[in-house]
């Protein structure tokens, strides 16, 4: 197992740049997941780990060696591409213990010993019954699994897995995740894990990093990374319905400091609080603007006036889901959302009902306006 | 009784069909019929004569013995075989290169394209000057050059596209798995562009099987192909149509063979891309 540093790595597709000067370190034995949007560089990360795409500057170090000029079949890694890639001229056998008959890894290993560890890591996976198949007999899913097992067949330094299991349906995916977690649990791996989906990267990660056009917004533990989103890109991008932004400005009102946004949005906030605002508030038009985010769940709603800070808003929408509901409010350019229990009053809310609100104070954050907010 | 309504459609397809088999088989029909004809038959002007006469091989004996048809038929083998062979040894690697590293920035490519775009006479006369010079005339070496001459551009192109259909993740896959260059080619590339390789090798084949024009420029006795053999049927006084007949009938045997056992590759080929995992 190793370390994986980055230094400093950019990297340039053509005139595109795709990563900038980048540096971060996944920790040997550590699942470590890369979050962001399409486009935002995660499969870059990838290649460049894996040595398929070469940096265009910077250093990428394994355990302090520097593996820049080091050819893929050097690195000692394994892989799973989110194209799959399987080798189409051979049965599914054949295609996971592709790896083990490398002469590059000196394993040689007798039939019976390749067929049991074959066998194991597709029973793990459950596609043992597909072993003697072509890929092109097989669904996007099997073949993703089939793709995992031969990531996950041998022993390397790191594991890659560029969105392992996107392409598996609902109960597959959770089933496949928590066999990923185990996995790694129980080999002490270091694993490097691509995803769009930040379910899968709070659930999974033993830390993970918010990627955006190349450079990342946060690296830490998924509590962190969902409790205390660092800027308004990584509170957006992280959880369902993503965290509420809401811009306004500060006021200064009997020496009270005030966040307004719109005729009827208008909140006291606290002086320690205050004081972290002002540090991210940009002068515009001699108004104090800023970005004011909160978690749904961190909003308490009430059909009564709930304490001298809270306000009123007319209900725009309710969804309700399994266990909760979310109740929906239409801002000047956002929709506000806030995460009800079951509770018969909400039950009955209609649209248009107005509805008094109050954020919780220690749970409000302010942000530097970072990424355009529509209500879409 | 329900009775089968028959479409116009299905009049229209049963005639181009039967166009198309007289035109593909009508030709091959005359050849080996007048092949197996006495002299007297095939000039008979009764059209039973043409369908109902007694075989003969007196065309084939007068072939075997007056001519020396083997040792143009061997003529022919050494040339296509090692031309086609040679092709493949230079086209394979430039294929992949042109494909994997666009070597040359598509220029190269185009160049050795192009060679294929001029008439073949055009590259006659120069190549003429050199090979009397090189004393390469009548030899199997010089048409074994010229035929490479040509088919490596074609083979290159073919099997450029071929290698364009692997895709490049398979071997960054393969990389990663463990495996060099060399173990790569061997086992992934070459194993899935075999379909490619096999047509392009009966294409070159074909072609240099049935070349005539540089054959008759370019030899005279001792490297005389087939093709060659068989144009002096055809004289200033008499047209010897029966020994002809029997010498392309030979001729055609191979490629009617190889069309045959090539066909399934030839299908494979043309649906590759949708054989790909």
């Amino acid at each position: 197992m190793a370390e994986v540093r980055f230094e400093n790595v950019t990297k340039y597709y053509g005139r595109n740049l795709a990563i900038d000067d980048l540096s971060f370190t996944g920790k040997e034995g550590e699942f470590f997941s890369i979050l962001g949007p399409t486009g935002a560089g995660k499969s870059t990360i990838l290649k460049m780990i894996a040595g398929i795409e070469p940096v265009t500057s910077g250093k990428i170090f394994f355990n302090d060696i520097l593996v820049n000029n080091l050819p893929p079949h050097e690195r000692n890694v394994s892989m799973a591409f989110e194209t799959y890639n399987l080798y189409s001229h051979f049965s599914v056998y054949e295609n996971i213990a592709f790896p083990l008959r490398a002469p590059k890894w000196k394993l040689n290993l007798s039939r019976e010993e390749e067929r049991k560890r074959v066998v194991e890591v597709a029973s793990f996976l459950g596609i043992e019954e597909l072993l003697d198949r072509r890929p092109q007999a097989l669904s996007g899913g099997q073949k993703q699994r089939v793709s995992l097992a031969r990531a996950l067949i041998r022993k390397p330094q790191v594991y890659l897995l560029d969105e392992p299991i996107a392409h598996l349906d609902a109960k597959l995916k959770f089933l496949t995740q928590t066999l990923l977690k185990e996995f790694a649990v129980k080999y002490g791996i270091t694993m490097i894990y691509v995803t769009h989906n930040f379910r899968e990267a709070l659930a999974l990660s033993d830390r993970m990093m918010v990627l955006r056009k190349g450079k990342f917004d946060q690296i830490g533990t998924p509590e962190e990374i969902y409790y205390t989103p660092k800027v308004d890109f990584v509170g957006r991008l992280v959880g369902e319905p993503p965290m509420n932004m809401i811009d306004g400005e500060l006021i200064k009102e009997d020496g009270k400091i005030l966040f307004k946004a719109g005729e009827y949005f208008k909140i006291t906030i606290k002086n320690e609080l205050a004081k972290s605002a002002e540090k991210v508030a940009r002068l515009e038009d001699n108004k104090l603007n800023v970005r004011l985010g909160i978690r749904c769940e961190d909003i308490k709603p009430g059909m009564q006036k709930l304490s001298e800070n809270s306000f009123q808003l007319p209900v725009y929408a309710v969804v309700h889901e399994a266990e909760s509901s979310v109740i929906s409010f239409e801002l000047e350019n956002t929709f506000l959302h806030v995460r009800v229990g079951e509770d018969a009053d909400f039950r009955r809310l209609k649209i248009s009902d107005l509805l008094w609100l109050n954020f919780k104070q220690d749970r409000i954050f302010f942000y530097e306006n970072t990424m355009k907010i529509s209500k879409s | 009784m329900i009775k089968k309504k028959i479409t116009n459609e299905e009049i229209g397809f049963w005639i181009v069909t039967i166009i198309v088999l007289i035109v593909v088989l009508g030709p091959l029909l005359w050849i080996y019929l007048t092949a197996f004809k006495s002299a007297s038959d095939i000039f008979s002007g009764s059209l039973s004569k043409q369908i109902l006469f007694t075989p003969t091989l007196e065309n084939f004996k007068r072939l075997f013995t007056e001519y020396p048809f083997f040792a143009s038929l061997f003529n022919t083998i050494i040339i296509s075989v090692v031309s086609t062979i040679l092709v493949m040894v230079i086209s394979l690697p430039a294929a992949y290169s042109f494909a994997r590293w666009d070597t040359g920035g598509g220029h190269l490519l185009f160049v050795t394209i192009s060679t294929r775009m001029f008439p073949g006479v055009v590259a006659a006369l120069p190549f003429f000057l050199l090979f009397r010079n090189i004393g390469l005339l009548d030899t199997h070496i010089g048409l074994i050059l010229l035929h490479m001459y040509f088919n490596v551009s074609f083979a290159t192109f073919l099997l450029y596209g071929f290698f364009k259909d692997v895709p490049v993740e398979l071997e960054q896959a393969a990389l990663i798995d463990g495996y060099g260059r060399i173990d790569i080619l061997r086992r992934i590339v070459f194993p899935l562009v075999l379909p490619g390789i096999a047509i392009t090798s009966a294409f070159c084949m074909i072609w240099s099987w049935n070349e005539f024009l540089f054959a008759f420029l370019f030899t005279r006795d001792i490297a005389r192909p087939m093709t060659v053999l068989i144009s002096s049927f055809w004289g200033s006084i008499e047209v010897q149509y029966g020994t002809m007949a029997a010498g392309v009938a030979i001729a055609i045997l191979p490629i009617l063979i190889v069309a045959w056992v090539m066909q399934r590759y030839i299908i494979r080929g043309l649906t590759f891309g949708a054989v790909k995992g």
